[in-house]
């Protein structure tokens, strides 16, 4: 029994980390209806910077902190500009096109500036972990679970109860009918893609001391945290959670199970078969209606 | 679908000019070493997932040139390394190697130290009929008939044959558990290491193979756990993945003795994993305690490059003393004569141990076994097969 | 954007058309591609640049696919590296393992990838967008791990090596001169069929189904069915290309087919320009060659790469091929086709006797606990203008979209001149004789105004004699028949709004319909087009079409109706000639509650 929860434990920190890569998914999908491809990259970045200022620069951790997502901010209102905002009126395709060579540019960017080495990053918090009737609980995934949950509280907060969430949120529902009413729509996609850039820069953070910091852990999370999204119903930040969740789950189990070579396959034959058989639920008559 | 604008037109006018531009500075740039050089083409990954271990494998290589020249270089002229990126894939590699082997005053090669990416090359290295200094280490590759393969590292028949002796003769221990990766490096590293245990009459008690670059370990731990082995053979290919899995199995507390193939001594697993490796036995091809060359090696490598350093730059330095050496002796650059010169190669002390080539082209035939002692590497003994 | 030009140079000037000299592009291609294929033969270079020119013609057929499922179907797919991997490792193991012949080999692979993309495909194909992509995602990924871990079967990791190339009817290509010639030889017949498909039939029906699915279903097209074709032959295209790229490089391993490749092709494809094989060529030409020129860059050659393509997606977002006609189509002036009017025969359907065209029995269509509409009936009659009314929200485009099949009823029977055809799905619908346009306009905007129009006359059921000439000719005349014709070359999202609803008019006559349904054809128009509309439809009628109308606009709908149904909250209020219609005080009420709105909409 204890194998068993050992298992939910690392499923669900595994798929707490899909889900803090698939919030910034969800964000940026629901302003502009496009799937940025270097969200993963913006993990890689975020632990980068988090190396340098902390690591090398010796900076204390919260000032650390501070500064790597200021230049997160800085860099998500950059990324806007040159790969999203020039190409937003166009179709989605070369949107994302635009961004799959944003993450090309981004992760050689960074082998140029800091080289291939992988680096480590060493936990926020310095405990060595729980042990509860033979669960180890590791202490960083402990630390990603409460910052996914935290962050969903916030995310609803701010969105449902605040004046510029609901902006936001009117925003990413019809651009046309939100800039009638006054509301400065690009302002808003700017806002979304600095939001999204901190929660990718953040979510590098927190999974740094798991999966190292390294040129390529942006690809390695961005594939499971789309399916997330997708599972999760693109576009719905609970969704997104709840998607990356079992995601987790559902190929840590596999992985023990059935076989750990093919563990990234259960994933996607779950969502295949998710898809395969009921479309309808998580389509409805949506596209119909719109005749 | 809106409609290309008026002042878009100009932009993409000079996007296009920009893009041409670039290439006519990419041809003119392509093209510039002196013609007297001997050259080595060099295929190593500067980028992609390998690429801090293509890093060290050009210092590696290129601290040999600089000693074969300063030592008045071959037959009176000097070498020179020309290198290309394999970006750590096949086509990469073929790619890499086409354009190295298509420059006719290239007589020697280094080739990649990925199994994967020496088989992808195999074919056109045989077409071209050059010596090739490789650095994969799956056996079949010097022994499936290709006469142009020579390798600067002991291949894997004999890395499973030393982890099997040392687990079973040296610490004693029966009960193995075998975790590899599922490329080819692993899985056959795997195979070699389930046969060479055969020989001692003994069946794993759980063989289990992973996919590379995977974020967590725990159900591969948790195997390890239920089955009661007593010892841990792996052959790990990324060093993240090494590092996950070690702390994993640290905290999920598997105390087993673990005996690693290279990955698990060279200096970015260390890094990594810290702690987590402290205990550990590693087989290495290049160990800096494990000859007095080694240890000149080490001393001036971290004098330079302010790394520690590892068989990936050891057997790149080994690679261009051999084939410096083999083309002095056979007073040629021509291939047949330099393949001659390399077979004939006796006694001679590397960095990775003795050379003492076969008729297939394998130079090395045994393992150092060391120990990880805090963080340090510590020299345990060579073991040697040879014949 | 679409080639037009391309098209209007391969018309046969059977229209009294007067053809400038034009200069022969496509001899200029051929002997370019024969030059190409006998260069490598006779005088080979070197292996180098003939490794590239393998690797990037062998890709590029797998890019042209992507140029038919999502350039002209306007389907996402991002598993082409898996059908590429289909295709290259049953010629490896078609000819290691089983032993077959080089070409039976080939031919398996691209038979393999067909049958696994419309497998993929027809099961799927119903989803779109994101839900395509992470499907075809998952496929990728699926095979990629099991081309690693069944190794008794795909030889694992270690990769399937010593793939020979062929000798074909004597023909040696062992060389690497002849093998690139061979690889050429089919890049440019893969490129040409392609090139062709566009103007067949089935490839007018992809770009109808990527510009508008809905619209492509009304006018007849099964939108399901081309889908799937498209799929399967894009996979088969990977296929092809997959082979070829086995033979010529002897080894194959699984990571050359991974995720990333199938990115890879698809940013090709885009780069290049996704509606044309001559940007599949372009794009993959670019992005092999490009990160090869930058090589001197060393370590941030590949940072380079990928803010050129972030450069071109911003300044070519219809890539580059895309970018370069649109100049072209802008320095050229319109082509015009044809001079002055074309004849047309319209109301062709035979006369059933049947007193009724349409009979509607008790429909009801609910969404959830919503009842937009509850047991409505109504019978039009043959050869007249019948109108269908009400306030907003009352039903009226929901009964039309289950005229047209767009929804399915929750219960009630259709009966189209007698025949059951409730349930029946858009395109057999068009085929049974209806034929409809939309209150939000819904043209092919990628189109021509002509080939909007041709697309309306290939609907199913309907015999053009002539083949491809005679459809053309129906639909000029159809243009004719609403005053169109002479722009009939024009990109149809050149005309105004008004002449907009007139070619979606002369779409649905050019199908022949039993029934035209036409859904507020008058919302938007000013009051001339009002006039030109009712003459229009006074025509129409006069050629023994009969017409289900919706419209808001009364003045309209007195002028022609010869009877009205009036809805109102998913229910018939009224029903009756328009004298009685508009008195009836259930009427009036429902009408006064509504001013404001109307007056809004």
């Amino acid at each position: 029994m204890t194998i068993v929860f050992q298992l939910l434990f690392t499923g669900l920190g595994v798929g707490a980390i899909y889900a803090l890569v698939a919030l910034g998914f969800v964000l940026i999908y629901r302003a502009t209806n496009v799937v940025n491809f270097a969200q993963g990259e913006f993990a890689m970045l975020g632990a980068f910077l988090m190396v340098i200022f902390f690591g090398d620069l010796g900076l204390p951790y919260g000032l650390g902190l501070v500064i790597s997502l200021i230049v997160m901010a800085i860099f998500g209102a950059g990324f806007n500009l040159v790969v999203y905002y020039p190409l937003r009126h166009r179709p989605y395709l070369p949107v994302v096109i635009s961004t799959i060579g944003a993450s090309i540019l981004m992760s050689n960017g960074m082998l140029a500036l800091y080289g291939p080495a992988p680096q480590t990053l060493p936990n926020l918090l310095d405990l060595p972990g729980l042990l509860i009737g033979g669960v180890f609980l590791d202490s960083q995934y402990i630390l990603i679970i409460c910052v996914t949950a935290a962050l969903v509280g916030f995310q609803y907060v701010f969105f449902e109860k605040t004046l510029l969430g609901k902006k936001l949120q009117a925003t990413s529902q019809d651009k046309e009918m939100a800039s009638l009413l006054g509301i400065p729509v690009a302002t808003m996609i700017m806002i979304t893609f600095v939001y999204s850039a901190l929660l990718g820069g953040l979510a590098g953070m927190l999974v740094a001391p798991i999966l190292f910091v390294s040129i390529g852990m942006g690809g390695l999370i961005s594939l499971k945290a789309f399916a997330a999204s997708i599972i999760g119903g693109f576009g719905d930040v609970a969704g997104a959670v709840v998607g990356g969740l079992s995601l987790g789950v559902i190929e840590t189990f596999g992985a023990a199970y059935i076989s750990v070579p093919y563990k990234d396959a259960f994933a996607f034959l779950v969502l295949f078969a998710f898809l395969l058989v009921r479309p309808q639920g998580i389509f409805g008559e949506r596209v119909a209606q719109k005749a | 679908m809106r409609r290309i604008g008026n002042a878009p037109k100009f932009r993409s006018m000079l996007a296009m000019a920009g893009v041409l531009s670039l290439s006519v500075l990419a041809v003119a740039a392509a093209g510039a070493a002196r013609a007297d050089d001997i050259k080595i083409g060099m295929i190593t990954p500067i980028t992609g997932p390998a690429a801090e271990a293509g890093r060290y494998a050009q210092w590696g290589a290129g601290m040999a040139v600089d000693e074969v020249n300063a030592a008045g270089g071959v037959m009176g002229r000097k070498i020179t390394l020309v290198i290309e990126d394999d970006q750590t894939t096949n086509p990469g590699a073929v790619t890499a190697f086409s354009k190295l082997s298509s420059q006719p005053d290239i007589p020697v090669f280094i080739g990649s130290i990925r199994s994967t990416q020496v088989h992808a090359t195999e074919n056109d290295v045989l077409k071209i009929g050059k010596p090739m200094f490789i650095g994969g280490t799956d056996p079949t590759l010097t022994q499936a008939g290709n006469p142009w393969f020579f390798r600067a590292r002991p291949n894997d028949s004999y890395s499973a044959k030393v982890i099997a002796d040392f687990g079973v003769n040296t610490l004693k221990l029966k009960k193995w558990a075998v975790i590899n990766s599922t490329d080819a490096f692993g899985t056959n590293g795997s195979k070699a290491l389930i046969d060479a245990l055969k020989a001692f009459e003994i069946e794993p008690v759980l063989v289990q193979g992973y996919a590379n670059q995977a974020p967590d370990f725990t159900p591969v731990v948790l195997a390890v756990r239920q089955s009661n082995a007593d010892v841990i053979g792996s052959y790990f290919t990324f060093e993240q993945d090494l590092g996950i899995f070690a702390k994993q199995l640290k905290q999920l507390g598997v105390t087993a003795p673990w005996v690693g193939s290279p990955s698990i001594t060279n200096a970015t697993a260390l890094r990594l994993a810290g702690p987590a490796l402290f205990g550990t036995y590693g087989i290495a091809d290049f160990t800096s305690d494990s000859s007095p060359e080694a240890k000149a090696f080490a001393t001036k490598y971290l004098a330079l490059h302010k790394v520690e350093a590892d068989n990936q730059s050891s057997w790149t330095y080994d690679a261009v003393k051999l084939l410096a050496r083999a083309m002095e002796d056979a007073k040629s650059t021509d291939p047949e004569p330099v393949r001659k010169a390399i077979l004939a190669i006796h006694d001679y002390k590397g960095l990775e141990g003795t050379y003492n080539f076969d008729s297939k082209g394998d130079g090395l035939h045994g393992y150092n076994v060391v120990k990880n002692e805090n963080g340090k590497i510590v020299f345990t003994k060579h073991v040697d097969f040879p014949g | 954007m679409t080639t037009p030009l391309l098209r209007e140079t391969t018309a046969r000037p059977s229209i009294g058309q007067k053809v400038p000299r034009k200069f022969p592009w496509g001899l200029l291609l051929l002997a370019l591609a024969i030059v190409t294929i006998v260069i490598p033969v006779v005088h080979p270079f070197n292996d180098y640049w003939m490794g590239l020119l393998r690797q990037a013609s062998t890709q590029a057929i797998a890019v042209m696919g992507m140029v038919v499922v999502l350039g002209y179907a306007g389907q996402i797919n991002l598993a082409q590296a898996a059908f590429f991997g289909i295709g290259a490792y049953s010629l490896g193991l078609g000819t290691l393992t089983l032993g077959l012949p080089w070409g039976v080999a080939l031919l398996l692979g691209t038979l393999l990838a067909a049958v696994a993309g419309a497998a993929l495909g027809s099961s799927t194909l119903r989803l779109g967008g994101h839900y395509l992509a992470m499907v075809t995602i998952s496929f990728q990924q699926i095979l990629t791990l099991v081309l690693i871990n069944w190794i008794s079967l795909t030889r694992g990791p270690d990769g399937v090596s010593g793939i020979p190339r062929p000798s074909i009817l004597g023909l040696d290509f062992k060389s690497n001169g002849d093998y690139l010639a061979l690889c050429l030889v089919v890049l440019y017949a893969t490129g040409y069929l392609v090139w062709r498909l566009k103007r067949t039939r089935l490839g007018r029906g992809m770009l109808a189904v990527r510009d508008n699915e809905l619209a492509a279903g009304v006018v007849g097209i099964d939108t399901y069915r081309t889908k799937v074709i498209a799929f399967a032959l894009s996979s088969a295209l990977g296929g092809i290309g997959g082979g070829l790229f086995a033979s010529g490089y002897a080894y194959i391993s699984p990571d050359q087919f991974s995720f990333g490749e199938s990115v890879v092709v698809l940013t090709m494809a885009l780069l290049g320009g996704v509606q044309s094989p001559f940007g599949a060529v372009l794009g993959t030409g670019l992005l092999i060659l490009l990160p090869e020129w930058l090589r001197f860059l060393k370590l941030i050659y590949l940072a380079v790469y990928g803010a050129a393509v972030i450069l071109i997606m911003v300044f070519m977002p219809e890539g580059i091929w895309g970018a370069l006609t649109e100049r072209v189509r802008r320095m050229r002036p319109p082509p015009r086709i044809v001079e002055g009017d074309v004849p047309f025969e319209l109301g062709g359907t035979p006369d059933t006797g049947r007193m009724a065209m349409l009979e509607v029995t008790n429909l009801c269509k609910y969404f959830g606990g919503l009842k937009a509409l509850d047991g409505i009936s109504m019978a039009v009659e043959r050869g007249t203008v019948h109108a269908l009314i009400g306030p907003n929200g009352s039903g009226k485009t929901t009964t039309l979209n289950l005229l047209s099949g767009i929804y399915r009823p929750t219960a009630g029977e259709i009966r189209l001149d007698g025949k059951q055809v409730a349930g029946l799905p858009p395109h057999l619908l068009a085929g049974a004789g209806l034929g409809r346009t939309f209150q939000n306009i819904r043209l092919f905007t990628s189109m021509t105004v002509l080939e909007n129009v041709e697309i309306g006359g290939q609907r199913p059921n309907l015999v053009i004699p002539g083949g491809d000439a005679g459809l053309r000719h129906r639909a000029l005349g159809a243009l004719s028949f609403v005053g169109l014709v002479d722009r009939a070359g024009l990109p149809v999202q050149s005309l105004s709004y008004g002449h907009q609803r007139l070619v979606e008019i002369a779409r649905a006559l050019a199908g022949n319909p039993a029934l035209l349904l036409l859904d507020e054809p008058a919302a938007g128009l000013n009051l001339t087009e009002k006039q030109e509309l009712v003459e229009l439809l006074r025509r129409i009628k006069a050629h023994g079409l009969t017409i289900l109308l919706i419209d808001h606009d009364m003045n309209l709908v007195e002028q022609i109706a010869d009877r009205i149904t009036v809805l109102n909250f998913g229910r018939r209020i009224a029903d009756g000639t328009p004298q009685e219609v508009l008195r009836h005080p259930d009427v009036i009420a429902a009408y006064l509650g509504e001013v404001t709105d109307d007056a809004a909409a």
